[in-house]
This record gives structure tokens, C-alpha cells and sequence, in this order.
């Protein structure tokens, strides 16, 4: 599970700061919003790929966050808690936008294209500029995985991005392991055709 | 386009969810296995690729902006709550307005808020602007109710003028019919004639289709 | 100007559009089931001026339940004339977003965020021009209490948008 920030010393522990807000202190889980939006705002945008929406969600996190409190454990660590509830919200956002058609998380309809990026960017076509080419990298990688259908992107990122383990992955989404791995795998094999002239130039 | 079959195993070796004996033997197998093998080492450089480039942590745009909206929106869940709750006592209410992100953060002009006077009025409640957010720093956003025009008030001030040979047209609508499965939705006169249709770009922006002409 | 996902328009919207203008009042369209709703609201672009040549003759009119509109728009508003530009009335749909578009120079994006305790919705609202967010609003809107935004200045006058929530 995603693990809690290293706490300096000095500061304040996030037991201090969960249970004061727990009994009303805003300031507390202001220093709780502060210390984890940039970790839950990278989720939420990695998921969305747009800053508007990603920023909204974020936010209606921690204000989902801050209604359950009172019912938060504190056998479990805050930013794994929090970050289930951020990816459940955003999850639900996904799943909506789906539902809504807006076409871009069609898998096979994305494949055409991939297609058409390959013919712009042939095989060998080497970049001179390897800051410019990493940043160009970074980008198209980007650009694949908002082509992702939410069920794929949610894996790729719960596993690339936030490192959890398959039996992490399955309870977060929540699914089987066999899922979790069969999902893993398409994911990969669409991000490689979207990739392709990128991935099979550098081996 | 036949989907490609299935091979847990090579993810699994790739995610290190093997034990040591399950490695060794899928090594093996790679070693003897030209195609496996280049297919392992671009499944690995495409995750290296997208944990280089997917940051964990990202600075949240206007992050002082984003802190204190959610205290507004806490304080109007509190407000409405009213006495159901003990989580809070009236000092702390005002405790948010000692906080220092209800100074103007960065180049975000930030409107807060008249809500909890409004709220604690009495009488039949009024329409309530909780927080504003302008993405431009040239643009100030206020608020204020007006009880002479018993209106709520969103004041945006430094907007650049419409051009005044800018011919700015109304439309009148008279019905409306929202397509949810491609998110648009279509605007009529009262004669029944499309008017235009409005969905989102790829950008999130809003676009709007124009009526075509007819024969 | 940024376009629509090429494949979007050429799959889905653009073959859509075009049948919505062969069968604007229905008939023919594609099967539709009304999304559940918040309310409805009545948006309207608002031009407000000194100089009474400068008006369009535009003839629209408020609903009866916005009563005395001109009349509460001068109280905070100091022009002499208030002439509605264009306006729209539309559904809140409770699960996707709404547009009010009683122009193309401004409108108005609500997304509703559920019932407001003492009556009304929770909205977040944005207001657009053309292509650029103008700002982002929570709000809560209750009958019989308007929302006035202040826009931009037109003609030494000002834009002015209304938005009302509607009683169920």
C-alpha cells in the first residue's frame, strides 16, 4: 500500500494531526492537506490527464476525507486511507465519463490511432537532442495512457506510479488477482502498439 | 485485430511477483527463447519509461487557493449542518478566517466569502456564491447579496472589454435535448430549428457545433 | 481553436449533427431517456447601458418568477436599461454536466453537486467566453434568488448574466 511520507523530526506526527482533526481542528488537517495534495493531486491527474478535473477531484478527496474521519481507524496509515477514497472518487469520475461516450477511452478505436503516429514518427528517426527527446518520451507516454480505457489506466498507474502489489492492486480496485494480472497485461500490450516506434528503436 | 494471448507469467516476472524458484525457471525459459525475451525487455523499458516519466508527487496548481476552498466548503458543510454537530464550536468557524490562505495566493484572485452571514441570517435562505476561482491574475472575482434586489452578487472585475464592433448576439432557447451517450447537447428555437449543438474537445474545452445550412 | 478528438467527429458527433438538422424536432433522432434532474434553471445574457441607441430591440422577457428583474438589476447595477440578449432555460441533470448558452459569448457550465440543505442545489459553476474560463464557482442556488454575475464591458455598458433556479 502506498506508505506514508517520511516523517521529520519535529514535525508532527499524522496520528497528531488525524486525531486532532478528528475532533474538529481544521488547522490540523490543513497541515494534512498540504503535507499529501501533491501526491493526491498526481494520482487524480495521472488518472484524469486533465489539470481542471484532476485539481476538482483532488479536492472533493479531501472533502470526502474529512466526512469520514470520524469513522478512520487509526490502525491504518492516514495517506493509504485517504488515497483509497481519492482513487474511489476518482474512479467513479471515470466511470461516469465513460458512460457519457466521450470516445477517448475506446481502446480499439485509439488503435487507428496509434497507427497513424507510427507513420509520423518512423522507426530510426533519431532525435539529436537527448533532453528534447526525453521530454518528447514523456509526452507521448502521456498521450498513451489517456488512451487507456479507465480499467487499464487504473492498473497502470496503481502499479507503475504508486509501486502496489498485485494483491494491493486487487483489493484497491477491487478484483481478482487474476484480473488485476490480465489487465496488467493488456494495458502493457496497448501502451506498447501506441508506443511502438519509441520502444522497439531503444533495444 | 485477434487479441494477443495472455501471459501472466511474463508480467508477473516483470512486477517481481515471483519467488525465487518461479525466476529462476522463467529465466531459463527467456534464455532459450529469443522472441520471450525481446518481448520481456520492451515490456521492462516501457514500465522504466513510465515510472521515469509518471511523477508520484506533483505540485498542485494555486495550492494555497486549493487548501482554502476546502476549508469554505468545510465551514458551509458545518454552517448547514448547524447543530447536528459537535465537531465544531463557533471560534473554530472563525479560526479559518485567521488562516493565511485567505490572503490572495499567487496569481489566483480569490473571492471568500460572505456565506456565513448569509447563512446565519434567519430568514429564508439565499442563493450563496461559496467560493470563485479566476484563472487569470488580471480577473478579481467578489461576492455580496444585495437584499434591495434580492440577488446573490458575482462581481468580476478586469475582464478585458468586448470589442465594441463586436456584434454579441443572444439566443433563445426554447428547448433543449442533451444526447448523454456522446455528451451533447442541442439547442432549438421555439420553431424547432437547431440553434447549435454544444459538446467538449479533446482539450475539455467547450465547442460548439453550428447549424448547418439547409437546402 | 482547439478541435474535437478527430475520431470522436468523424465516428459520432459529426454523423450525429447532421442528423439532428435533418430532424431538429425529433422525429428520426436517436432514442432518448431523459436524465434525471436537480431542477431547471433560466439563464439569460443581460445588456446593460446608459444609451438608449445602443440597445438591440430585443424583446425577450424574464419569467413570472423573476419578478421586477430590471428593477433589482439597477439596484446593483447603475445603468438606466437592461435589455435580455438571449436566454435559455435548462434541466440540471443530477449526473452529467449542464450547459447554459443563452449566447455564445458567455456561458454558463453547471455540474450539480446534489440537493442544498434549506432548499435549492449545490452547484459548481463555471462561467465561459468563448473559449476561456472566466471563473469557477461553488454555489448554492434557491429559488427565488437570483444569481447576478457582473461580466465584461460592451459598448460603455455591461454584460450581465442571470441565472435562477427555477421552483420545482
Amino acid at each position: 500500500m502506498p506508505a506514508s511520507a517520511a516523517t521529520d523530526p519535529g514535525e508532527v506526527s499524522d496520528i497528531d494531526l488525524v486525531k486532532r482533526s478528528q475532533a474538529g481542528d481544521t488547522r490540523a488537517f490543513d497541515t494534512l492537506v498540504t503535507k499529501y495534495r501533491g501526491r493526491i493531486y498526481a494520482m487524480t491527474y495521472h488518472l484524469i490527464q486533465n489539470e481542471t478535473e484532476a485539481w476538482d477531484l483532488a479536492q472533493e478527496a479531501f472533502i470526502k476525507a474529512w466526512r469520514a474521519l470520524p469513522n478512520f481507524k487509526l490502525d491504518a496509515a492516514f495517506y493509504t486511507w485517504l488515497y483509497r477514497i481519492a482513487h474511489n472518487v476518482t474512479y467513479d469520475w471515470l466511470r461516469k465519463k465513460k458512460i457519457q461516450g466521450d470516445g477517448e477511452f475506446d481502446d480499439e478505436r485509439t488503435e487507428h490511432r496509434a497507427a497513424v503516429g507510427a507513420e509520423t514518427a518512423p522507426r530510426g528517426d533519431a532525435a539529436p537532442d537527448t533532453a528534447l527527446r526525453n521530454a518528447e518520451v514523456g509526452q507521448r507516454i502521456q498521450a498513451a495512457i489517456a488512451r487507456l480505457s479507465p480499467e487499464h489506466r487504473q492498473v497502470i498507474v496503481l502499479r507503475e506510479v504508486e509501486g502496489l502489489a498485485y494483491e494491493e492492486i486487487a483489493a484497491m480496485v477491487p478484483c481478482s488477482l487474476g484480473t488485476v494480472m490480465s489487465r496488467l497485461f493488456y494495458a502493457r500490450k496497448k501502451l506498447q502498439e501506441l508506443l511502438k516506434d519509441v520502444y522497439e528503436t531503444t533495444l | 485485430m485477434k487479441p494477443p494471448s495472455e501471459n501472466h507469467e511474463l508480467i508477473r516476472w516483470l512486477d517481481g511477483e515471483m519467488n525465487a524458484a518461479e525466476r529462476a525457471a522463467f529465466e531459463a525459459q527467456l534464455a532459450q527463447d529469443p522472441a520471450l525475451n525481446r518481448e520481456a525487455l520492451e515490456m521492462q523499458a516501457l514500465s522504466e519509461g513510465i515510472r521515469a516519466h509518471l511523477p508520484k508527487e506533483m505540485v498542485v496548481p494555486y495550492g494555497d487557493f486549493f487548501n482554502s476552498q476546502i476549508q469554505v466548503r468545510l465551514a458551509q458543510m458545518e454552517v448547514e449542518e448547524g447543530a447536528r454537530s459537535s465537531r465544531f464550536s463557533a471560534s473554530t468557524v472563525w479560526q479559518w478566517l485567521r488562516q493565511p490562505w485567505f490572503a490572495v495566493a499567487g496569481a489566483a484572485a480569490i473571492a471568500v466569502i460572505s456565506f456565513l452571514t448569509l447563512a446565519r441570517d434567519g430568514h429564508q435562505a439565499d442563493s450563496q456564491i461559496l467560493s470563485s476561482y479566476t484563472p487569470s491574475a488580471q480577473v478579481q472575482a467578489r461576492t455580496f447579496h444585495d437584499s434591495d434586489a434580492q440577488a446573490t452578487v458575482l462581481m468580476l472585475d478586469g475582464l478585458d472589454a468586448v470589442p465594441a464592433d463586436r456584434k454579441v448576439s443572444g439566443l433563445n432557447v426554447h428547448h433543449s435535448q442533451t444526447e448523454t451517450e456522446i455528451a451533447a447537447t442541442s439547442l432549438y428555437d421555439a420553431s424547432g430549428s437547431r440553434l447549435l449543438t454544444i459538446s467538449r474537445d479533446s482539450g475539455g474545452n467547450p465547442f460548439f457545433w453550428q447549424t448547418s445550412p439547409r437546402g | 481553436m482547439k478541435w474535437p478528438h478527430p475520431v470522436l467527429f468523424s465516428l459520432v458527433i459529426c454523423p450525429w449533427v447532421i442528423a439532428q438538422d435533418a430532424a431538429p424536432s425529433g422525429a428520426g433522432t436517436l432514442p432518448v431517456a431523459k436524465p434525471a434532474t436537480e431542477g431547471k434553471v433560466w439563464g439569460a445574457l443581460i445588456f446593460a447601458t446608459d444609451d438608449a441607441a445602443q440597445l438591440t430591440g430585443s424583446q425577450e422577457k424574464p419569467p413570472a418568477s423573476l419578478p421586477k428583474l430590471n428593477e433589482r438589476l439597477s439596484k446593483v447595477f447603475s445603468f438606466k436599461h437592461f435589455e435580455i440578449l438571449g436566454q435559455h432555460q435548462q434541466d440540471i441533470f443530477r449526473e452529467y454536466e449542464s450547459w447554459v448558452v443563452p449566447s455564445r459569448d458567455l456561458f454558463l457550465k453547471i455540474d450539480s453537486k446534489g440537493p442544498a440543505d434549506q432548499g435549492g442545489v449545490n452547484l459548481h459553476l463555471q462561467v465561459w467566453r468563448e473559449q476561456q474560463v472566466l471563473v469557477k464557482s461553488e454555489a448554492v442556488l434557491r429559488p427565488g434568488s437570483p444569481l447576478f454575475i457582473g461580466g465584461p464591458k460592451w459598448k460603455n455598458g455591461r454584460l450581465i448574466f442571470v441565472l435562477s433556479l427555477e421552483q420545482k
